[in-house]
């Protein structure tokens, strides 16, 4: 069956108003919090401009790990969640469809307008973006670059992967790594992240 | 408080969500947590001011934003509240403005995203840990009393992530 994106869209943006008493959003298994993009971007990309260019691959390094581990433990929460059981499951056909439902997640979260263009169960996924919040607000920022800017949705893409394809949760992050050989930051038409098992546990 | 329509003010264009008319992303403690501990252990104090700025500029044009559709929002307390509702409205957590005024004034949190996150991430901090909460109330407080961003400065005296019962703002004029 395929995935109906905008099911998933119509849930995140309904539960997304519903918080409980303390102010905090549950959902999917994870708490939820709304933020302008310019936050994530300014601190990103901040942050790589404090550690300057001798220390450039350690912060970009450091952005897709923060990144990968998120999207580990948080689509490991939302697949295990009463709301994925409910509204998602009953779309599955087969287990690749779990990758286009994280997917429609990540659109429905305001993350970019992903599209899985290739999926070799595991082997290697190829997700393409072309309104990244990350290559807006890098482009908006300091113009153009001369490498991928998209830290987050680079190491998200990786976890989707780790999340089917790697070792058992909790030991199969950074079983997959994904590089950005296309992004809008760097003048290219959209982003594009391909993610491959990676030879070590972590970036080299 | 009765003013704000949320179901409009949270809107999609699209593939984006859009607050107040700006972008926004929706994400979970896991990446909140996790930028924010990777930033503090990397830079120290510097990540710590980075953590607080970031958060102060973006609140500051956020809530700017929102109070230039809701000119019928004209009262420091009205505004106040205003700020308390979006916090919450955004899963941030509770925040009570207690005796505010222009020159500063103390704010407690009973709850927060960031506090959630942090101990059921990492458990117990030794020095208070709620950057991203100071730099929002520093923003809001700078759209409230019509001062630019970067007038006020906003300290932790009681943090919730040092097992504290609630956390504890000390809010000064620069």
């Amino acid at each position: 069956m395929t995935i109906d994106g905008s099911k998933i869209i119509h849930a995140v943006m309904e539960g997304s108003r519903i918080r409980d008493a303390k102010g905090i959003i549950p959902l999917f298994g994870v708490y939820l919090s709304l933020f302008f993009v310019q936050y994530y971007n300014k601190l990103s990309f901040e942050f790589e401009k404090k550690m300057g260019k001798t220390r450039e691959k350690e912060a970009e390094k450091l952005l897709i790990e923060a990144a990968q581990e998120c999207g580990y433990a948080t689509f490991q929460g939302i697949r295990n969640s009463r709301e994925w059981e409910e509204l998602v499951v009953p779309m599955i056909g087969n287990r690749e469809d779990q990758i286009f439902s994280f997917a429609a997640v990540a659109v429905a979260f305001g993350w970019g307008d992903l599209e899985v263009k290739e999926l070799i169960p595991r082997e290697n996924l190829t997700i393409r973006v072309s309104d990244s919040y990350e290559a807006t607000g890098y482009l908006e920022l300091h113009g153009h670059s001369d490498s991928g800017k998209c830290y987050m949705l680079r190491g998200v893409t990786g976890a989707f992967m780790d999340l089917l394809y790697g070792e058992d949760y909790p030991d199969g992050c950074f079983n997959f790594m994904a590089e950005e050989p296309f992004c809008r930051a760097k003048g290219d038409l959209y982003c594009e992240f391909i993610a491959r098992r990676s030879s070590d546990q972590r970036i080299p | 408080m009765k003013h704000i329509d949320w179901r409009s003010e949270l809107a999609r264009e699209g593939h984006r969500v859009i607050l107040s008319g700006l972008p926004i992303a929706m994400h979970c403690h896991h990446y909140n947590i996790n930028l924010h501990k990777m930033v503090e252990d990397t830079l120290g104090e510097e990540g710590i001011h980075l953590l607080v700025e970031a958060a102060e500029m973006v609140s500051y044009y956020g809530f700017q934003s929102l109070l230039k559709q809701y000119k019928q929002i004209k009262t420091i307390k009205s505004k106040l509240e205003l700020a308390g509702t979006i916090y919450q409205n955004c899963g941030l957590g509770i925040l009570l403005f207690k005796k505010v005024g222009p020159t500063g004034g103390r704010i407690m949190s009973l709850s927060s995203h960031h506090v959630t996150g942090w101990l059921s991430k990492h458990g117990r901090r030794e020095t208070p840990g709620c950057h991203f909460s100071r730099g929002w109330i520093a923003g809001v407080m700078g759209v409230i009393y019509n001062h630019p961003p970067g007038s006020y400065t906003v300290e932790e005296k009681e943090c919730k992530m040092m097992r504290r019962d609630e956390c504890i703002f000390l809010v000064k004029e620069r």
